[in-house]
């Protein structure tokens, strides 16, 4: 009994010491980067939002920016993120106020290189542009946006991601 | 002597052309030579650092759970040079992806650990990590100069144009998983020619 007991501890005591200082370094590590990490991800999103409408002022209401262009609303703008086949897909979308997508662009997603990587492209992404709210399904869904082949899980997550939130943001709006 | 440490991971045992280790995030980033510079930048401090911590802790790490320690500090590394990177060079971050995180299954690193660094003294440990490291970014960058030239008629490198496009019309196959195996074959097959015809000598 006392050997065994002795035998886990030799064997257990010095991976959870390892353990133990990895985890100190990774806390340290993500201290240091955070704030860095935070302002690289913030002008991403400012860079997003002069895709989505270019020229025009943002002002921030709640999680929604609200698109100004010589002082007058054109539209919404915001963050739609969602679980995709194998990462987290963050999306900007741009809604004009009476509920059609003027333009979508994706700020990140780690889809498998070469077929769901594809959904961030002008070819997959132009289809959401001048479409209402309720036709942002796949095809096969009832909708109107073409799925990529090869890539239907990704095509219907950003799908549906991007309508989902719409649709929470155009009850916000109203 | 100790410098063979270094040098046999150049040329001699090279992880790609010799060792044949690593090749997944080798197939994946050598579309382009920057973003195979910086991968492999990435691997040499993974590397380096999970050799010199693991001879460090040798004689302390229980054979029984040698594997779950290893991962652990090289985790704990390419964990380091995500955040850092993703703060420092977000656009490499970017297009390298999930091959950063994924450099903890690189089999250089974790063979490196288990074949070399649980065995040797740091010192020794420390010259293969950083010899290795190096042989690996001249196998990628070789190989990753070959592709992006091929399929795309040019060679950029962090903004500086070193070849101006060339053709209008590139091989967009060498962009591809095959041009990836295409370029390694054919590389291995000029190394043994060579090996071949100087052991007939």
């Amino acid at each position: 009994m006392m050997e065994s007991v002795k035998r886990i501890l030799r064997i257990s005591i010095p991976l959870i010491l390892i353990c133990i200082v990895s985890g100190a370094t990774l806390t340290v590590s993500s201290d240091l980067t955070k704030e860095r990490i935070k302002e690289v991800e913030q002008r991403k999103v400012n860079e997003s939002l002069s895709i989505i409408f270019p020229g025009a002022s943002f002002n921030k209401t709640g999680d929604y920016y609200t698109a100004m262009m010589n002082g007058e609303e054109i539209g919404y703008a915001f963050i739609a993120q969602g679980k995709g086949y194998s990462s987290t897909i963050k999306t900007m979308v741009g809604m004009y106020q009476n509920g059609t997508i003027n333009r979508i662009y994706v700020i990140s997603q780690l889809e498998t290189p070469g077929l769901g990587t594809r959904i961030a492209e002008p070819d997959f992404t132009n289809q959401f542009s001048g479409k209402r709210i309720e036709d942002i399904r796949l095809r096969q869904d009832g909708g109107l946006i073409d799925s990529i082949t090869g890539a239907t899980i990704s095509s219907r997550a950003i799908t549906e991601i991007v309508r989902t939130r719409a649709e929470v943001v155009v009850n916000e709006t109203r | 002597m100790k410098l063979d440490e270094l040098t046999k991971g150049l040329f001699k045992y090279n992880p790609i052309f010799y060792l044949v280790l690593g090749l997944c995030p080798l197939l994946a980033v050598s579309t382009r030579v920057d973003n195979a510079l910086g991968m492999s930048l990435g691997v040499l401090f993974v590397l380096v650092g999970s050799n010199v911590i693991i001879s460090l802790l040798r004689q302390w790490i229980p054979p029984e759970v040698r594997i779950p320690c290893f991962i652990v500090v090289i985790a704990s590394f390419v964990t380091i040079v995500d955040l850092f990177m993703h703060g420092y060079a977000p656009e490499l971050h970017e297009r390298l992806g999930i091959y950063v995180p994924l450099i903890v299954v690189n089999c250089i690193i974790f063979g490196r650990a288990e074949a070399f660094a649980s065995k040797k003294s740091v010192s020794h440990s420390l010259l293969d990590g950083i010899g290795m490291g190096i042989g690996f970014m001249l196998g990628i960058v070789v190989i990753a100069s070959v592709r992006e030239v091929l399929s795309t008629g040019a060679m950029t490198i962090f903004g500086y144009t070193i070849i101006p496009g060339l053709t209008q019309s590139p091989a967009t196959v060498m962009l591809l998983p095959p041009g990836a195996f295409l370029t390694i074959a054919i590389i291995m097959a000029l190394i043994n020619y060579k090996n071949v015809r100087r052991e007939r000598r």
